[in-house]
């Protein structure tokens, strides 16, 4: 009993050191950006750095990391640009304030950042100048936000067999099972620091829609199937998307991503495999062996499912996403086929058609043995 | 049905106004206020330009009864120190419409007098009291009348005359009138402004019904040349007009009376003897050159007549029948017609057709028009499809029409005399505009003459930017013959000019202190309507508009970027004093040092050499 207590304890100090790790890293980069700007000022130069071109032009395709990149475009920003002064030193207070919410381990969201600026007279014309300059610090330092404490306003969840153990002030070593509540714990500062500690479940099953990830935990999808649900509220937010990552690459959990039977469906998936063109300046945010297992094009004519007719729109997604190198092979290239085929698109709500369980009872398992061989 | 018959009445111009002044501006008691100030004041300036005379004008609005509330009755005076008007021309001058002095082809800002008729008619109307004129002509006499005008009749009638001595020349016309000073007010007190500003040398007082006085003195002392009288030109005139020229070009047969006989007599020298038919030809035949061209007539009458005075007291000429070669007379000895056979040969013939039929078309069109010469008309009468020696008194109903057509249509005349003109010239606008906005730029120019229809016209126009403009520009001012255009801008062809310009190109932006001058100069500015407020897009004049501004244009953006680059030298110095020191302060923290970076030494000197750069740019600026 001693020991094994003595076991865990051991543990959660070493999970515990590991974030102390990772906030002294954060904290070494930005002083010694910090140290370079000084170092220019005391020897009555203007300060400059460079910064790599986040300009579509620059943002390649890496087969072998199966996600889009920078490429080697950079620019110099530098403050004796009249130009670029501003947001110089926009981006210089924002180090500054990150260097702050580090240090003492508060977390806030883009909305907060924005705010806090007034604070220090620095001028935001409005919140998407200062969302942009967080982008910029993320570029400059190639880490994301949420390794500032800076994170989005949450709105997906998780629930599961999952224990974690919190790492942010106040809970410190506290632990938590993720099956707990059965609304589920949005994904916010807490959970995405936390440590992940250990967990029963076999496979991670990410689905777009929270009405969906109720149904699923009503219907114990978590225990019938050994899984953790993850309700990615649409699109994925990046804490969301690293929060998969780590439950892959830490857990070792294959994940499979269930989404609504259009365009906008697959590519959901496919942000959560590889990531999007607009982060391309960070690499921690995919999962390349994440699977979609559907709600597939062929699957609409394969259940008969009810369809609603694709608006142009959904249309204009599907000629765009034919370009994009990830969509010209494999499973990926032949539903985008057959969706332009069809022009119709079905929810997942469509399968109640069939009766409100329809899906965790026929559907569902039959996908999970299909993503065995994908 | 029954028949109804339309009555036809003559009626006289005075009513034909009288029941259309709307047309000319009299429409309700604000704009009629303006117009008649107008009207006055512009005929006091046209009457000293005409004789170079720097005017003195002065013009007072009073109420009769200060406390009634608009629209109330008005004193309307304005009085110059021009020429005066004789004595015996005052009653018609005021008191009938359209008598004027102004008929010539010239610029001027009123065509025909006509307004001041108007305005005093319309005074008539409404309070029923007469017009006052005070005028000296010769600095020491001054007629006093007071005239009020027989609608119906279109006739003075003089209510009062008297005389006074005094020491000046100049002219006094007072009106009592209905209007309404409480609206029409700005646009008065607008309008004395911009005139001045467009008459630099002229000096205008007013005095309004409040007690206020606006003076504006004159600040240039050289008054513009004034313009030419001239002919008129192929492009502008129409049938009507050719047909009246006709008319003055031909001559009446004389009637051969006594009196006639008598002179012709006279003229030959032979008031004392009796001549032979043989000797008179004689006589006339030496003394050609010097004979009246009524004297002539007679001769050739004669010629062919074979008649000597005392057959010739016994007849009357009936008829002269040129294609015919037949002269019809009446002999009252023999009580009959009798006709005679013209020899079309004889020299006396052609006197005969120049008589009755007019001039040739080529001598009609170099000796009444301006700038044609014989080579022109030949090549222009056969563009016509006439005969050049074509006689004008011969010409029908449509060979009239046709000549009217081609007169529009042929390219080659030489393009219109701009004598007739009298732009203010560059100089004194840019003196006027320098002193009414102390602007910081200001450029100007004069288009060369150009043409619309046969009508002359000079295009000036000045832009300014800075100093005392309000901001909001551009502000355009419109002039058209030195008079300021203040209603109806919306449709004007300069406001459509500047409207269609991309001031962004020219680095003009946001809402900046910024006006335009616009002058236009004509012998026939064509205004959209009789108000004279608007003119019209005629293709030729928006050209020219277009030409001057995107001169000016240019100069202006030179200007702005000069001034661009003395601001953003400020600007960047401005930003490196605030920006530098907050940037410092956050990578203090950041570097985890206690003390703040030495900048401050690096700051300055960089403040330093933005603000030099901006000095010289403004000085470059200030040297232009």
């Amino acid at each position: 009993m001693a020991t094994s207590k003595a076991k865990k304890d051991s543990k959660s100090k070493a999970r515990s050191k590991k974030a102390d790790d990772k906030q002294k890293n954060i904290l070494e980069m930005l002083k010694s950006h910090g140290a370079k700007i000084y170092d220019d000022l005391d020897n009555g130069q203007f300060p400059k750095f460079s910064i790599p071109s986040r300009s579509v032009s620059n943002i390649v395709y890496d087969k072998k990391l199966r996600q889009y990149i920078l490429g080697n475009n950079a620019a110099l920003r530098s403050s004796r640009n009249s130009a670029q002064l501003r947001s110089f030193t926009q981006l210089m207070w924002l180090a500054f304030f990150a260097n702050r919410l580090t240090n003492e381990k508060k977390s806030s969201t883009l909305r907060d950042v924005y705010y806090s600026s007034q604070a220090f007279a620095v001028e935001f014309e409005d919140q998407s100048e200062s969302d942009n300059i967080i982008v910029d610090l993320e570029a400059v330092t190639s880490k994301p936000r949420e390794d500032f404490h800076i994170f989005p306003e949450e709105r997906s969840s998780i629930f599961g067999d999952l224990n974690i153990e919190y790492t942010i002030p106040g809970y410190e070593g506290k632990t938590m099972n993720l099956a707990n509540h059965p609304d589920g714990y949005s994904i916010g500062p807490s959970l995405t620091t936390a440590e992940l500690v250990d967990t029963s479940a076999e496979i991670v099953i990410a689905i777009e829609k929270g009405g969906l990830f109720t149904r699923f935990v009503e219907e114990q999808v978590d225990k019938k199937f050994k899984s953790i649900i993850i309700n990615t509220g649409g699109q994925a937010p990046r804490s969301t998307r690293t929060l998969l990552k780590r439950l892959h690459d830490e857990m070792k959990l294959p994940v499979i991503v269930l989404t609504d039977g259009d365009v906008y469906g697959e590519h959901i998936a496919m942000v959560i495999k590889s990531g999007s063109a607009n982060a391309a300046h960070l690499r921690e945010l995919t999962v390349p062996d994440a699977k979609w297992v559907g709600v597939w094009a062929t699957d609409i004519e394969k259940y008969k499912l009810p369809t609603i007719p694709m608006t142009e729109s959904d249309i204009k997604r599907c000629y765009d996403l034919q370009k994009d190198p990830r969509y010209q092979d494999g499973i990926w290239k032949k539903e985008l086929d057959v969706f332009l085929r069809l022009k119709r698109k079905a929810e997942l709500e469509a399968f109640s058609k069939y009766g409100l369980t329809n899906i965790t009872d026929k559907y569902l398992p039959q996908k999970l043995e299909l993503a065995k061989s994908l | 049905m029954s028949s109804i018959k339309e009555k036809f009445n003559q009626i006289s111009p005075s009513e034909f106004f009288y029941s259309n002044r709307d047309l000319a501006g009299f429409s309700n008691p604000t704009r009629s206020l303006y117009t008649a100030v107008r009207e006055f004041v512009e005929n006091a300036l046209d009457a000293c330009d005409q004789k170079g005379i720097l005017p003195d004008v002065h013009l007072t609005i009073k109420a009769v009864d200060p406390d009634k509330s608009d629209p109330k009755p008005y004193i309307l005076t304005v009085k110059d120190n021009g020429p005066g008007i004789d004595a015996e021309h005052i009653p018609l001058a005021f008191g009938t419409v359209l008598y004027g002095s102004k008929f010539g082809l010239k610029q001027a800002r009123g065509m025909f007098g006509l307004g001041a008729t108007m305005a005093i008619l319309y005074g008539q109307i409404t309070t029923n009291k007469p017009v006052i004129v005070k005028s000296s002509s010769d600095a020491k006499i001054q007629n006093q009348f007071e005239i009020l005008l027989d609608i119906q009749k279109n006739k003075p009638v003089i209510v009062k005359h008297i005389t006074k001595e005094v020491a000046k020349k100049g002219l006094s016309v007072s009106i009592c009138l209905e209007g309404d000073y409480s609206k029409a007010g700005n646009k008065i007190r607008d309008y004395v402004y911009e005139t001045s500003l467009i008459t630099p040398y002229a000096s205008i007082t007013f005095d309004d019904p409040k007690g206020q006085k606006f003076s504006h003195p004159r600040f240039v002392k050289n008054i513009p040349a004034p313009p030419t009288i001239i002919k008129p030109h192929p492009h502008g005139i129409d049938v009507e007009r050719i047909r009246r020229m006709i008319v003055e070009s031909q001559f009446e047969i004389p009637t051969i009376d006594d009196a006639m006989i008598e002179k012709v007599r006279k003229d030959l020298g032979l008031s004392k003897k009796n001549l032979s038919f043989t000797s008179i030809m004689d006589k006339a035949k030496k003394k050609w050159k010097n004979l009246p061209r009524q004297v002539r007539v007679v001769i050739a009458l004669m010629s062919f007549l074979k008649m000597d005075f005392e057959k010739l007291n016994k007849i009357r000429i009936e008829d002269i029948d040129m294609p015919n070669k037949k002269l019809f007379y009446w002999d009252f000895g023999d009580s009959q017609s009798k006709s005679m056979d013209m020899d079309p040969e004889s020299q006396y013939y052609k006197q005969l057709t120049n008589t009755v039929q007019g001039e040739p078309l080529t001598t009609f069109l170099t000796k009444r028009f301006q700038r044609v010469g014989p080579t022109t008309a030949v090549k222009f009468a056969e563009f016509a499809k006439l005969k050049p020696e074509k006689r004008m008194g011969t010409l029908t109903n449509q060979e009239l029409v046709n000549l009217s057509d081609s007169l529009q249509k042929f390219d080659d005349f030489m393009a219109p005399d701009s004598s007739c003109l009298a732009p203010l010239g560059a100089e004194p606008l840019e003196k006027g505009i320098k002193k009414f906005f102390n602007p910081d730029f200001v450029a100007v120019v004069q288009r060369p003459a150009s043409a619309y229809s046969g009508f002359p016209f000079i295009i000036e126009m000045g832009i300014a930017y800075g100093g005392d403009i309000k901001t909001g520009g551009p502000h355009v001012y419109r002039y058209a013959n030195r008079i300021p255009l203040l209603y109806d801008e919306g449709s004007d062809v300069v406001i459509k000019v500047v409207n269609d310009t991309d001031w962004g190109r020219y680095k003009v932006k946001g809402e900046p202190p910024f006006i335009i001058v616009s002058h236009i100069c004509s012998t026939r500015i064509p205004y959209k309507t009789a108000g004279k407020e608007n003119v019209a897009d005629r293709q030729e004049i928006e050209r020219e508009l277009r030409l001057a501004l995107q001169f000016l244009s240019r100069k202006l953006s030179s200007f702005m970027s000069k001034r661009g680059q003395a601001e953003a030298a400020k600007k960047r110095a401005n930003l490196y004093a605030k920006y530098i020191p907050m940037i410092a302060e956050f990578c203090t923290e950041l570097a985890g040092k206690k003390k703040e970076p030495n900048y401050k030494k690096m700051l300055e000197t960089e403040i330093e050499t933005e603000t030099k750069k901006a000095v010289k740019e403004e000085k470059e600026i200030g040297n232009k």
